[in-house]
């Protein structure tokens, strides 16, 4: 930072390095401040997450800051009748009396039953989520935590992206990739992770000739940019990828034998029954040695050549391997079986499958920093189009296995695991995180979302062991945004817990809006004191909160780690860089960070102690940076702490406040660590089959009805969702889809995005096909009402495009607020989530994903 | 020396990155966008295309609007071809802003604030250097260039579609794309021979 004094007026001239927080990608920006006021917001070219470009978004994050319609001080309902769109009454009182109400609920929870705290956070936010859930949330003693908006995230996506790439999320290697094949995301091309990094990339590799390929029923920004656009009835994606796998394996034969004889389960023999035939000693997975002619434990030293596909005796059974099984799995799906189902034309899928194959380059390796590697120059990728839907764990699962059969997965050209290994700092050797693999031989991740100081993070998936956490982390435990606590709730009865949410703490969420139907979020905590945390009185606030409290925004708050490095980083080679996000002006009026907030909450219930030592497991702090247990440490004092304890001694806050971001080169080992790391991907997904039967199990004894663990599957196959189902004269899916200027529902508050979507054709609109229009007798601008089959209504505006699919209705986003604290975006864009139910019948069990889309029918109405 | 753009519309992702950078580099009131994005569809489902059109201020060789000015507040800059208003000598009668084919003028007639609660901290401080009653327009970033910096739409487009240089250096990174890559410019039969040219989006 620089200080100027001149001899105008200006006092202070100012460049402060930061961290964006206007969506999950947190890219690297910069503020200007003069005078005491942030004149602008922009990339930091010092920072590799966006190299100093930035989307609308980010660049508007200033009227976030002085928005006026903020929550400045906190807030106490004077009208005790609860309702969605009521009026709350806020009277404004001090922190003092807000704090000492809070304690004393607190401190009667805790002594009662403390899993009477419930917690919802958003991913938005991420830094003080993961502090309040690494932290705060576990010394209290309560497991009652969710994201609200979770079931819109990447739930069945995360979970594929643990399992194969050792990761959270996952981008493609557009660098060295010449086909990318896009299922309902818009990588690189308007949303996704570490979008303004991967702009640059993609639009690189466009340039140098990578053929795009989108998949949507919508034609969204991707699919505008696409090389084809292949229009999709919504939550019949599985369908086409489990036809193209079947295409690659059983009639084109493009499939990288090496890769799944080696770096997967491909040859693991499997039982009739479907479970890995193991040996009788060792209880290794067997494979079959060719030249031995006989089942062998798959790390046996002296193996011979290892069959790949076949059928086998062993112990006089006959033995399938995975990769026969899976050539015998998609054989059904036949390219004019999944046209019916998809719309797309059979045709089409052939030469979509043999484009991705040939693509592929099987065989080839290609030089890079000295190392010869396997160069698969074609990548598969799939987001919420693909997976928003009952049936994402096998849609997504056939997606992934696309990459996995042509040996395309965390190798250059292929689909990379987000930054799975990291050797840490050149001088201090951390942060680190490395996968390895498992008593299995099959791939099992570093550390994800904490800094363990052993890099590793064994235990996972959990098994299913009980039904009676709201959020299910005892019955599926492994979806990481775990968002079906509210519906759990209103069906308390089936599910038999044995106590209530007594105080509920939102942090950043409006859970009303963002979850499903607000009636959903409103019904499960209508009797709870509710604490909202966040910017604005929202939807969520006025109907159901007892308190607010005046959050900062990410301008006005320190984050010594606001992106936890690996997620949103982009891929493949370059710099690693290590941010910092701090404030720009010191928080307005009496806005606080929810991050000091709990510290202070944690002193007056008497938990410093157990948070000081999660703190140290969070960030992974050990000797002499770890924190005392006793002590009380401020905010400040903790992320120096972290910092030292990472980057050296000379390396603490005052160097990040000054620096920004440390930045060191990456290694071709750490980018490209497949054929480093040996450690088998899991085609064949042994522990899903387990976990299915051990929920069915704990289902039929607790008589819970609902519980249907078809999905359980360990090979994909394709149903279809509730949606793609025409029933009773319900004749459209409704769906909605991304804009690049707008972060779901939050950002219909910011007027200069709001200006850009008032002159944009689409978002503001329900997008309907204009053939299908005409056929019901609806013109362009015409008022119209959308009806669900399992409720909910919606009205907005028709845009007749040829751009959709015939039997889609598109929305943008999810807009349409109706708080008085937010004016500004009252009214604005449609609000799809009216139109989603939440519960079991709509839900994948396996991922907790849930159908983001409904069957729903349209009719023109009278003007308002 | 004539400065001018080219934009590649085989880059372009429609994003408005650009329209939001101009705003933040100038603090313009409500409806003021030197920099916007136009989209365009065509064809009949499903074989069906759409296309983001950047545009701003075309940096005219020939600019009708400087023409048309009665007092010399719209001029092109002999040095380097940039087109701007010298808001002290805009009298505010909007003959440019009817005589520009490309709409890239704007009257500063109301007042407004974002908000409509009155100016906060940030328009306060931004709106200063707007005057009322002239017009305004894209000046490829003047106070920008004088520090040896590309004009903001340029320099934050996360798809690097916006490339700034000399149109009469033939070894600018401007000048070979237009030659290579089938560089054109919008509306060239009204003969105001823009600096703004645009790459074909599918080559």
């Amino acid at each position: 930072m620089m200080t100027t004094e001149a001899a105008s007026q200006v006092y202070e001239d100012t460049w402060i390095p930061s961290a964006c927080g206007m969506c999950y990608n947190q890219c690297g920006i910069r503020g200007h401040r003069i005078d005491g006021t942030l004149v602008k917001v922009e990339g930091n070219p010092d920072n590799p997450i966006g190299r100093g470009r930035l989307c609308a978004r980010g660049l508007a994050g200033i009227q976030l800051l002085y928005d006026p319609h903020r929550v400045n001080r906190p807030l106490r309902r004077t009208n005790p009748e609860k309702a969605i769109g009521g009026d709350p009454g806020w009277q404004e009182i001090g922190w003092d009396e807000a704090l000492d109400e809070i304690t004393t609920r607190l401190k009667a929870v805790r002594e009662e039953d403390p899993r009477g705290l419930y917690f919802a956070g958003t991913v938005i936010s991420l830094a003080p989520l993961m502090h309040a859930l690494g932290t705060f949330l576990p010394a209290f003693g309560t497991p009652n935590s969710f994201v609200s908006d979770g079931h819109h995230c990447g739930n069945a996506e995360h979970i594929l992206a643990r399992t194969l790439h050792a990761s959270v999320t996952t981008n493609p290697d557009v660098a060295h990739c010449s086909y990318l094949l896009l299922f309902g995301c818009q990588a690189g091309l308007g949303t996704y992770y570490a979008l303004t990094t991967m702009a640059q990339d993609v639009a690189d590799a466009r340039i140098r000739g990578m053929k795009v390929v989108a998949i949507d029923p919508f034609l969204g920004s991707a699919a505008e940019k696409a090389d084809e656009w292949v229009p999709i009835k919504p939550g019949s994606d599985g369908a086409l990828a489990c036809a193209m796998l079947n295409l690659l394996l059983n009639e084109y034969e493009l499939y990288d034998a090496d890769y799944l004889r080696d770096h997967a389960d491909g040859p693991y023999l499997l039982t009739e029954d479907g479970w890995y035939a193991r040996d009788r000693e060792s209880g290794r997975p067997l494979v079959w040695d060719a030249n031995a002619a006989y089942a062998r434990p798959f790390d046996a030293t002296d193996l011979g050549t290892v069959a790949l596909d076949g059928v086998y005796q062993v112990d006089g059974r006959p033995c399938r391997t995975v990769f026969r099984a899976l050539r015998e799995q998609v054989a059904k799906w036949t390219p004019e079986a999944a046209a019916e189902v998809t719309t797309v034309s059979a045709e089409t899928i052939r030469k979509i499958a043999r484009e991705f194959g040939e693509a592929a380059s099987i065989g080839k390796t290609i030089v890079i920093d000295g190392q010869e590697l396997p160069h698969r120059a074609a990548s598969a990728l799939y987001f919420k189009g693909a997976h928003g839907h009952d049936n994402a764990w096998s849609t997504s699962l056939a997606i992934e296995l696309l990459n996995e059969v042509i040996g395309a997965s965390n190798v250059p050209g292929g689909l990379l695991g987000t930054n799975p290994v990291c050797f840490g700092h050149p001088e201090t050797g951390f942060p680190r995180w490395e996968p390895g693999a498992d008593v299995d031989g099959l791939l099992e991740a570093g550390a994800l979302l904490y800094n363990d100081p052993h890099g590793r993070s064994p235990g996972w998936p959990p098994p299913p062991t009980s039904a009676e956490l709201p959020n299910l982390r005892d019955l599926v435990g492994w979806p990481i945004t775990t968002c079906f606590t509210p519906a759990a709730l209103n069906d308390h009865e089936n599910f038999s817990f044995d106590h209530r949410p007594e105080v509920l703490i939102n942090y950043g969420s409006n859970l009303l809006m963002s979850a499903a139907r607000p009636e959903v979020c409103f019904e499960a905590f209508k009797d709870t004191f509710v604490i909202c945390f966040n910017l604005h009185s929202d939807e969520t606030a006025e109907a159901l909160a007892d308190i607010v409290l005046p959050d900062t925004s990410y301008l006005e708050r320190l984050d010594p780690i606001p992106n936890f490095t690996r997620h949103h980083h982009p891929v493949g080679m370059g710099d690693w860089g290590h941010t910092i996000r701090q404030p720009m002006v010191e928080p307005l009026f009496e806005r606080r960070h929810f991050s000091e907030v709990l510290l202070e909450l944690g002193g007056r219930l008497g938990i410093t102690e157990p948070m000081n030592l999660l703190t140290n497991h969070l960030y992974g702090l050990v000797a002499p940076h770890a924190l005392a247990p006793d002590e009380q440490y401020t905010w400040r004092e903790i992320a120096d702490h972290a910092y030292k304890g990472w980057f050296g001694e000379e390396r603490g806050l005052d160097w990040f406040e000054e620096q920004g971001v440390i930045t060191w080169p990456k290694k071709v080992e750490e980018v490209y660590w497949k054929p480093f790391i040996h450690a088998r991907a899991p085609l064949y997904n042994e522990w899903v089959k387990r976990s299915g039967e051990q929920v069915a199990k704990i289902a039929q004894e607790r008589g819970m009805k609902g519980i249907d663990t078809e999905g359980f599957v360990p090979l994909p196959d394709w149903k279809p969702c509730r949606a793609w189902k025409p029933r009773d004269g319900y004749d459209l899916q409704a769906i909605y889809y991304r804009v690049p200027w707008h972060t779901f529902s939050m950002t219909y508050e910011n007027p200069w995005l709001d200006e850009i979507s008032r002159g944009e054709p689409y978002s503001y609109f329900v997008c309907i096909n204009t053939a299908t229009a005409h056929a019901k007798g609806i013109a362009d601008g015409d008022p119209i009402e959308v009806e669900g089959v399992d409720g909910g209504t919606i009205r907005g505006r028709a845009r007749l495009t040829q751009g959709v699919h015939p039997e889609v209705l598109a929305v943008a986003n999810n807009g349409g607020h109706w708080a008085q604290g937010m004016p500004f975006a009252r009214g604005k864009g449609v609000f799809f989530n009216q139109l989603l139910p939440m519960d079991l019948e709509h839900t994948d069990l396996v991922s907790l994903s849930m159908d983001c889309d409904a069957r729903v029918r349209v009719q023109k109405v009278p003007e308002a | 020396m004539r400065l001018g753009m080219v934009i590649d519309l085989k880059r372009c992702i429609g994003c408005y990155g650009c329209q939001i950078a101009c705003k933040a580099e100038h603090g313009t009131r409500p409806g003021t966008t030197y920099a916007r994005v136009v989209k365009r569809e065509w064809g009949v489902y499903p074989n069906v295309k759409k296309l983001s059109i950047p545009v701003l201020c075309m940096h005219c060789a020939e600019p009708p609007c400087v023409e048309v000015c009665p007092t010399g507040a719209s001029q092109k800059r002999s040095e380097d071809g940039i087109v701007f208003v010298e808001s002290d000598f805009c009298v505010g009668c909007r003959a440019c802003v009817m005589s520009c084919p490309y709409g890239a003028r704007y009257f500063q007639d109301e007042q407004r604030d974002y908000f409509d609660t009155g100016e906060n901290e940030y328009e306060q401080a931004l709106y200063a250097a707007h005057q009322a009653g002239v017009v305004e327009k894209c000046d490829f970033c003047r106070h920008r260039l004088e520090q040896g910096q590309e004009p903001a739409c340029s320099a934050n487009c996360m798809c690097k579609a916006r490339i700034f240089g000399d149109l009469e250096d033939p070894n600018s990174e401007v000048s070979r794309l237009i030659r290579e890559e089938g560089g054109f410019q919008l509306n060239p039969e009204l003969g105001t021979d823009p600096s703004v040219y645009y790459l074909p989006p599918d080559r």
